[in-house]
């Protein structure tokens, strides 16, 4: 029944449909700001129910193991591409993240974009609508379609409201992650003539490719190719170059979604396409795997020690954290595959509150320079109180919620590889260092510079209010987060060596 | 010839008619509603192979289903490319009745090298249509670049017409026959026989501007007014590369002509990529980007066992929607004086929004980004390509795409990113019909990327 209500369509084209709803309001941004938060909400919503009803789905049994809902529909029978939507824990967790982060990234840029209002809203709900087809592609295709759709509201994004060398930022962003991108569309393609070649069925069906028996040699060179692809995203030592350059240079909300969303959809593309699909060779290259996270994780919090820009600093930081994702997936093992899991959620909301706090200050003090602040415990109590929960948060407090995440990691990590554990453990004390001084000298220190900052007002207050929230429950009770990946992460590693 | 013939016949005829009746009513009463009159013949034409779709074969021309479907793609590119003259001849002043009526010549010219059962047909309509565009060129009489341009393609096209006759006649000393359909009989390849088939595709690799026979492509596409060179680089290479596509059985078994058409890919993808990197110009950048484009027909063509027929014919559309989108709205955006410098269209997003977004469209199909048809027109060849075993072109052909995507971007940049400097001249107004005929390709390539199935299954049928 309730697979007939195309609910998964719905969740992925609704806010593109928004968009309609915008063009009347095109030109009264105070009309069309509260409409694409009506939209965005009501894809939370959907989102939320989706999660509060997800053991009543799971109990009905749909048509794949694992799967709470599935939709599939001839799409290209002449390439033998289907319209394939699955949505199973995993997707869920994400789905409910993505949803979360354009509220958040909508409210935060609620004045702080004053130009081209129409065209923002109708970009961020453009790019909803890619991200979420992302999360829940079953079909390789259909994946590939999205996940470069997604793209060019960013690009725009980054190109028109960003600051400083925008443009440069904009176009690098865009060629890395096309450079990888587009040599997974041949590996793509590759795999689905192979599969076409053995079964003689032409499709592009996530689980009938899985079943293609891959010789080694082969799959080697497949899999690097969705291995790149993924790695610029997520983003991997030595290919983050982008990272600090679009996350600096980006609007608030475009900072929000990357570090929320689009790094996260690199992980999820290892998890639910690379490694699945070629087992043999992903074990193969795990050494390497570990080796660029644990290279990111002590290289990033290096260079973050040493920056002068507040986001900067917190965009080193995120390659610090994602490489934590890394380790996880690279172990391939239940307890540290669901705390990277957790952590790419974790990670989304932390960041993206600490992005949101940063773009908060740059609007009133128009710097984001370490060196111009010091003291704010004094002049903006609520903004400090917040920044040194996050922080602390970032840094892996108990009871907040990245300690889950890297906690299960490690933890799992551990009855793999001792070393890679060892050495990640490691990156911790760093991040602990570079986000202490951050704090120190932005919270503590005394004023440097007389700045007239203004605290939170009342729609900050309550934006970060609700972050903080998530912020402290998903640190204090995850199980209920866990349960709901429990099952598709058992059934991803039973399926691999 | 039977009455069924000459119905079956009837667009062709409508074509070459309309031609000559433009030119008529031109010379008794000289005005715009000349164009709509063209487009009125155009459209008949097109109703015509809907509506009565027949088939017939007669010596030298065959109207099939492959011939249907190019009169009717060619038809509607002709369409959007005198929508686009109509407004920018009477702001430039190009006037006389003798623009329409050469384009649909050009057409009727298109329609009979597709439907040719033989190499005489297809020389005369592949020159018909050349010759059509030797006029289109250089019609703006004033202008220098538009006589330099006119008398560069004029100098090239007779040459490669040399050489194509001189293919034709060198098959002709070896096997004694025209006729397609008997020169495709596989036998004992003889070296004169092979020799004129090099000739025929270099003569080809001209009109579809395959390096290296592409030198002219630029000089002209930068000359040429701007509706014509719409039509030129979409209307033409459709035509051109059908030919191909009637021609290369003579070639079927005979691994040299792979490994030509092997080299012309490579060189033409790198080539056309690497150069319009430099490119200051809009129009020289999209003709050297019409070159990389026509390197991944040229890399369907090579997989052709291995279903690159379909593919170089759905790239050949996707590319026609965008080239039409693109230098359409280079046409529509240039008055007094041809808007060519990227630089010129810093902020022009804004100020002008349909025109600036069908541009964008039309670069974002071009760089194969979905959900542009560009995309779906990409992930055709690439198929066809590593189904045929053509690993290492696919790849260099992904990464000149890549190349492709950093100039395309360069314009996008310029249109929505760029500040404006100074005081800019506010951006012309679209007329109705330039609206018109940016909105049919702007749609279409967002229609092709998003639902190809309807075209590919066409495809598919008529090239059985």
């Amino acid at each position: 029944m309730m697979a007939d209500l195309h609910l998964l369509t719905i969740l992925v084209f609704f806010p593109l449909a928004g968009c309609l709803l915008v063009l009347p309001a095109w030109r009264r941004p105070a009309a069309a700001r509260p409409l694409v938060l009506g939209v965005m909400t009501g894809e939370l919503v959907l989102a939320l129910w989706l999660y509060a009803s997800w053991q009543g789905l799971a109990a009905l049994k749909p048509a794949l193991p694992g799967y709470l809902l599935v939709e599939d529909a001839p799409w290209i029978p002449a390439f033998g591409i289907r319209y394939t939507l699955g949505l199973d824990g995993i997707s869920l967790l994400m789905v409910m993240l993505t949803a979360f982060s354009f509220c958040v990234a909508l409210v935060v840029s609620w004045r702080a974009v004053g130009e081209k209002v129409g065209l923002f809203l109708a970009l961020l709900l453009a790019m909803e609508t890619g991200i979420m087809g992302v999360f829940l592609a079953l079909d390789l295709a259909l994946f590939y379609l999205f996940w470069e759709v997604m793209l060019i509201p960013m690009f725009f994004l980054i190109g028109i409201w960003g600051h400083g060398r925008r443009i440069y930022s904009t176009v690098k962003f865009f060629l890395f992650t096309m450079f990888g991108s587009l040599l997974m569309l041949l590996a793509i393609i590759a795999l689905h003539l192979l599969h076409a070649r053995q079964s003689g069925v032409a499709t592009f069906g996530l689980f009938d490719l899985i079943a293609t028996p891959v010789p080694a040699a082969t799959q080697l060179w497949l899999f690097a190719a969705f291995f790149l692809a993924f790695a610029i995203k997520f983003p991997l030592f030595p290919l983050h170059t982008w990272l600090p350059d679009a996350h600096t240079d980006a609007p608030t909300a475009g900072s929000v979604i990357l570090a929320g969303l689009l790094l996260k959809t690199g992980s999820y593309g290892l998890l639910r396409f690379g490694y699945p699909l070629f087992p043999q060779a992903a074990h193969t290259l795990t050494p390497l795997f570990y080796a660029l996270a644990i290279a990111g994780i002590v290289y990033a919090s290096l260079v973050a020690f040493a920056q002068d820009d507040m986001k900067r600093l917190i965009a080193y930081s995120s390659i610090g954290h994602m490489g934590y994702v890394a380790i996880g997936i690279a172990a391939w093992q239940p307890v540290a595959l669901s705390g990277s899991i957790i952590q790419m959620a974790n990670h989304g909301v932390t960041t993206g509150a600490l992005f949101a706090m940063v773009g908060m200050l740059d609007e009133r003090a128009h710097t984001r320079e370490i060196k111009a602040f010091g003291g704010l415990w004094g002049k903006v109590p609520l903004w400090s109180f917040f920044f040194l929960l996050f922080s602390m948060a970032s840094v892996g407090l108990p009871g907040l919620n990245n300690f889950v995440g890297e906690f299960l990691v490690l933890a799992g990590t551990f009855t793999k590889s001792p070393v890679a554990a060892g050495l990640a453990f490691i990156g911790i004390v760093l991040t602990l260092i570079y986000m202490v001084r951050l704090v120190q000298e932005v919270v503590f220190q005394v004023e440097r510079t007389p700045l007239p900052l203004a605290d939170l007002d009342r729609r900050e207050m309550c934006l970060l209010a609700v972050l903080a929230l998530v912020v402290v429950w998903m640190g204090v009770h995850p199980a209920p987060l866990l349960d709901l990946i429990h099952g598709p992460v058992q059934l991803l590693v039973g399926g691999a060596p | 010839m039977t009455k069924a013939d000459l119905m079956a016949l009837m667009p062709l005829i409508i074509l070459a008619g309309g031609s000559v009746l433009v030119l008529l009513a031109g010379a008794v009463r000289p005005g715009g509603y000349l164009y709509g009159l063209s487009i009125a013949f155009v459209a008949l034409a097109l109703g015509w192979t809907v509506g009565a779709p027949g088939t017939a074969v007669m010596p030298g021309l065959a109207i099939t289903p492959f011939a249907r479907f190019f009169v009717l793609f060619l038809g509607c590119a002709g369409i959007v490319a005198l929508l686009l003259a109509a407004g920018y001849n009477r702001r430039r002043g190009i006037t006389g009745e003798e623009y329409p009526a050469t384009l649909l010549f050009a057409l009727a010219g298109m329609g009979a090298a597709c439907a040719a059962t033989d190499l005489l047909m297809l020389f005369l309509g592949l020159e018909a249509f050349t010759f059509a565009f030797y006029l289109l060129v250089a019609i703006e009489r004033d202008s220098v670049r538009g006589g330099e341009a006119g008398l560069k393609y004029l100098l090239n096209g007779t040459l490669s017409a040399a050489v194509l006759a001189m293919g034709i006649a060198l098959v002709y000393c070896s096997r004694g026959t025209l006729r397609l359909s008997e020169l495709a009989q596989p036998a004992t390849p003889e070296p004169l026989f092979l020799a004129g088939v090099c000739l025929i595709l270099l003569g080809l690799a001209f009109k579809l501007s395959w390096v290296p026979a592409h030198l002219w492509t630029p000089d002209v596409y930068q000359g040429a007014p701007a509706p014509v060179t719409a039509f030129l680089s979409t209307a033409s290479k459709g035509a051109s590369a059908a030919a191909v596509l009637l021609v290369l059985p003579m070639a079927a078994g005979w691994r040299g002509g792979h490994d030509i058409l092997w080299c012309l890919a490579l060189a033409t993808m790198v080539c056309g990529s690497l150069a319009a990197l430099v490119q200051t110009s809009i129009k020289r950048l999209l003709a050297w980007s019409s070159v990389a484009q026509m390197g991944y027909v040229a890399l369907a063509f090579v997989a052709l066992p291995a279903g690159g027929g379909r593919a170089a014919i759905f790239y050949a559309v996707a590319y026609a929607a965008a080239g039409l989108a693109s230098f359409g709205a280079v046409s529509a955006l240039s008055d007094g004086s041809d808007r060519d410098a990227i630089d010129q269209y810093r902020g022009l997003g804004y100020r002008n929004p349909l025109a600036g977004a069908a541009l964008a469209v039309a670069l974002f199909s071009l760089a194969g980004i979905p959900p542009a048809a560009g995309f779906m027109a990409k992930f055709a060849v690439f198929s066809a390509a590593l189904r045929g075993g053509e690993t290492a072109l696919a790849v260099v052909g992904v990464l000149s795409a890549l190349v492709g995507v950093f100039f395309y971007l360069r314009v996008v940049v310029a249109l929505y990113m760029r500040p404006v400097e100074g005081t800019a001249a506010a951006a012309p107004l679209l007329t109705a019909s330039e609206a018109v005929a940016l909105a049919i390709p702007t749609l279409a390539t967002i229609l092709l990327g998003v639902y190809p199935a309807p075209l590919l299954d066409l495809l598919a049928r008529i090239l059985g």
